[in-house]
């Protein structure tokens, strides 16, 4: 080390430092600190009030949420960072995390007044939202066409529709998918379960798959609200009717005798694995952790499930009648009502949906695109099995897809973890599935009052 | 408490206070003092009205609301006592919440009490590395509201966990305990007694504290080991145990981390994990109804308010201290 240079002109200011200033004046300079310190913040987050219309070069910074892993994080920055480069004044905030936790926190910015400008949201919620309000209207973008949904199937832009308004736009399509593991059953000689077989030759092959290779044949999905409604619209049901619910006491008992008697015939596993199996979370899914032959998710899992497991899988339509499947939105857009730079978000969902490049790189990560041209493009392109095979199966089903229902309305969170409630106390033989019926019938009542 | 110590002599205390008396002038500056005071202390006031204060008074008008996050402040609508009408009148779900809370407190509480009690007085003797167990024991509290913790819980207590694992070896086939209602919550007691770290420090500092004369004393008289714990480290040790006791009990009402992360936070299986807190949380950020949420924190605040009063007044009866007289 050279030598320190002597200090020289600090020297003669330290010294003071010990010397008190006046009291008077430090108090007086302490309290306009902290009067001053909200104001500043305070001015700050008033800056961007003037509205992004005016000029359409003026900078722009738009917060946007998502949940997702890190896949979908990559490709959602790479899109982004492709608008930034056509828009070199909209740049992004961007905010994301795992679905579990996701909707509390989407809450809590609401409430605090600081919800993102655009931000991703599934059917559980959009009712929710839209109900209240949160969302800003897209009908009048779609409309003068900043919002193009020509290339969209009607009824899956249609699907965002709550009480006339276009709450949200479907940012991809999905259909419920039952997965299953092949090399499992190839390895005992079982044939593959295919699209169309009844539920009771479902449950009739799971047996025989327990029977065979010792892994329980299938999921009981009895505490799955997404094949309950398969099986009720089979049965000309729905989930919803306008305000209410569109099943009864009666076919929610019918619907969990049919799994109480594959329980009985050891299709499905116990109780306490299918309670793990209920988990929303793709990583505990029967079918990747080895514990059944089959796991009831969306079509387009399938890459995450794969992810998670060596096996090789198939998907097909959950049983019954695939014409009770529709094109769901797997998940939507949807802008803030209140965001200060609505045309600017309107704008990058439409970007995301509707540009080539954009939804190349995207992928079916979200679900199919919603746009069909690109739909094509896209799965011409893709190199990844399993996304080729969950498109595979939803341009199978496409043909067959029935007519959409309605958006689950408010409170279907609470229905959905009710029917998990119930479901489980019949399957770990607490109640009958009469007396978890009624149980479940009463708490969904209160729910959606 | 008996962990007051005696005043220091070697602190030069009895001067300064007439040195800062005298240094008191006239009343202007006195004022500027207790402002420059309440200057300092800013941080925390407005730590404790912003973070603190204000959000529960605010709590408290939302309880008699329809609040439901999404809506503005301003659109809320006032709905009385409905709110509190329909924790006690039509929700099954809260007093099912309340069943858990309580069968969870009056078990686990006591038990985490009596451990920590029993390896304190272990741990109370001059044996070499006593402190290396002192520290082994204590760490599992250290990790006390831990994510991690809970899931490596869930991961011991499983179909396949090594818990099970430990059974096996002596023949006796196991359970999916956290998976199982009649045991998920029985897992989390275990879990929470595991954790009684902290109340063991207290106690041995209380122990500490306990003079040995009263123990010759009694072994002079004749009092046995079991005598001497009976007569001369219980009641010395009553203060300390009490403190124990309102601290822990406390505690055990508002556990809510390992509960959460046991249920993925809906307080299954089948509700068997569904405590008081985790109901709450449910019904204001999953369900969005923070109004009836709020309603039902403000009732447990009463209700913990009202637990702690009781363990106070029974005090009385069995809390022995002694500095100076009896009260």
């Amino acid at each position: 080390m050279h030598p320190a240079t002597p200090p020289t002109t600090d020297t003669p200011v330290g010294r003071h430092h010990r010397t008190p200033l006046p009291r008077r004046r430090l108090l007086r300079g302490l309290l306009a600190a902290t009067v001053a310190a909200p104001l500043m913040f305070g001015a700050a987050a008033c800056g961007g009030d003037d509205d992004s219309a005016a000029d359409p070069n003026a900078p722009v910074k738009l917060s946007i949420f998502w949940w997702g892993g890190d896949a979908r994080a990559k490709l959602t920055e790479d899109a982004l960072a492709l608008y930034t480069r056509k828009h070199p004044n909209v740049t992004f905030e961007k905010t994301w995390q795992a679905n579990q936790g996701y909707f509390d926190k989407l809450a809590t910015l609401t409430a605090g007044g600081n919800p993102p400008d655009l931000f991703q949201i599934d059917d559980n919620y959009l009712a929710e939202y839209a109900g209240r309000n949160t969302t800003l209207d897209l009908t009048s973008y779609q409309k003068s066409g900043k919002l193009d949904t020509s290339k969209f199937p009607e009824s899956l832009w249609q699907y965002g529709v709550v009480d006339g308004k276009l709450a949200g736009l479907a940012s991809g399509e999905n259909t419920q998918g039952l997965v299953y593991n092949k090399t499992l059953l190839t390895k005992h000689g079982l044939p593959e379960p295919t699209t169309g077989m009844t539920w009771e030759q479902h449950i009739a092959w799971a047996e025989q798959v327990t029977a065979k290779t010792k892994v329980p044949g299938t999921q009981d999905p009895s505490a799955d609200y997404k094949a309950f409604w398969v099986w009720l619209r089979q049965q000309g049901k729905d989930l919803y009717q306008g305000k209410d619910l569109g099943f009864t006491a009666e076919d929610v008992t019918k619907w969990f005798e049919l799994w109480k008697g594959a329980r009985d015939r050891k299709a499905t596993p116990t109780a306490d694995v299918i309670h793990e199996g209920n988990s929303s979370d793709i990583t505990k899914q029967l079918v990747v952790t080895g514990k059944s032959a089959t796991s009831w998710v969306w079509a387009n899992q399938m890459p995450d499930l794969k992810k998670n497991t060596k096996d090789e899988l198939g998907v097909i339509a959950y049983p019954g009648d695939p014409s009770a499947q529709w094109a769901r939105a797997s998940m939507y857009w949807s802008v803030f009502r209140g965001s200060k730079n609505k045309d600017v978000a309107v704008d990058v969902i439409n970007f995301l949906n509707n540009d080539q490049e954009a939804v190349k790189l995207l992928g079916t990560d979200r679900g199919l695109p919603s746009n069909q041209d690109l739909r094509r493009v896209v799965s011409d392109d893709t190199t990844d099995p399993a996304m080729k095979q969950s498109i595979a199966v939803e341009a199978e089903l496409t043909q067959k897809f029935g007519k959409s229902p309605q958006v689950p309305i408010k409170g279907h969170s609470k229905v959905r973890s009710e029917l998990i409630k119930a479901a489980e106390n019949a399957q770990y033989g607490r109640a009958t599935p009469a007396e978890a019926a009624a149980q479940f019938i009463e708490a969904c009542k209160s729910a959606i009052a | 408490m008996a962990l007051t110590t005696a005043p220091d002599p070697t602190r030069p205390d009895p001067g300064s206070v007439r040195v800062r008396a005298d240094r008191r002038g006239p009343g202007r500056v006195r004022h500027s003092e207790g402002l420059a005071g309440y200057v300092f202390l800013s941080p925390w006031l407005i730590g404790l009205m912003g973070v603190t204060a204000i959000p529960m008074l605010l709590s408290l008008y939302l309880s008699f609301t329809n609040y439901d996050i999404l809506t503005p402040f301003s659109e809320v609508q006032w709905v009385g006592l409905a709110n509190y009408e329909r924790m006690f009148t039509a929700d099954p779900s809260y007093w099912h919440a309340v069943r858990v809370t309580l069968t969870f407190a009056l078990i686990a509480v006591p038990l985490k009490l009596a451990a920590a009690l029993g390896v304190a007085l272990l741990l109370n003797r001059a044996w070499r590395g006593v402190g290396l167990f002192r520290g082994l024991f204590y760490l599992p509290s250290l990790l006390g509201g831990s994510v991690a913790l809970a899931i490596v819980w869930v991961n011991m207590f499983n179909r396949d966990g090594a818990f099970n694992s430990l059974l096996s070896l002596f023949g006796i086939e196991g359970r999916p305990w956290v998976n199982d209602p009649d045991w998920a919550l029985e897992t989390l007691m275990v879990l929470a007694i595991w954790q009684f770290g902290a109340p063991m420090v207290i106690f041995l500092a209380g122990l500490k504290q306990v003079p040995t004369e009263l123990y010759e004393a009694a072994s002079v008289d004749g009092a046995g080991r079991f005598r001497r714990f009976r007569n001369v480290t219980l009641p010395m040790l009553s203060p300390v145990i009490f403190f124990n006791l309102v601290l822990e009990t406390i505690n055990g009402f508002q556990g809510f981390t390992a509960a959460f992360v046991l249920s993925n936070g809906t307080g299954g299986p089948v509700d068997s994990t569904l405590m008081y807190t985790l109901n709450l949380y449910i019904t204001g950020f999953t369900d969005l109804e923070m109004g009836y949420a709020s309603a039902m924190a403000w009732v447990f605040l009463l209700a913990i308010a009202v637990i702690t009063a009781i363990l106070f007044s029974t005090g009385r009866f069995w809390v022995h201290y002694s500095d100076g007289e009896d009260r």
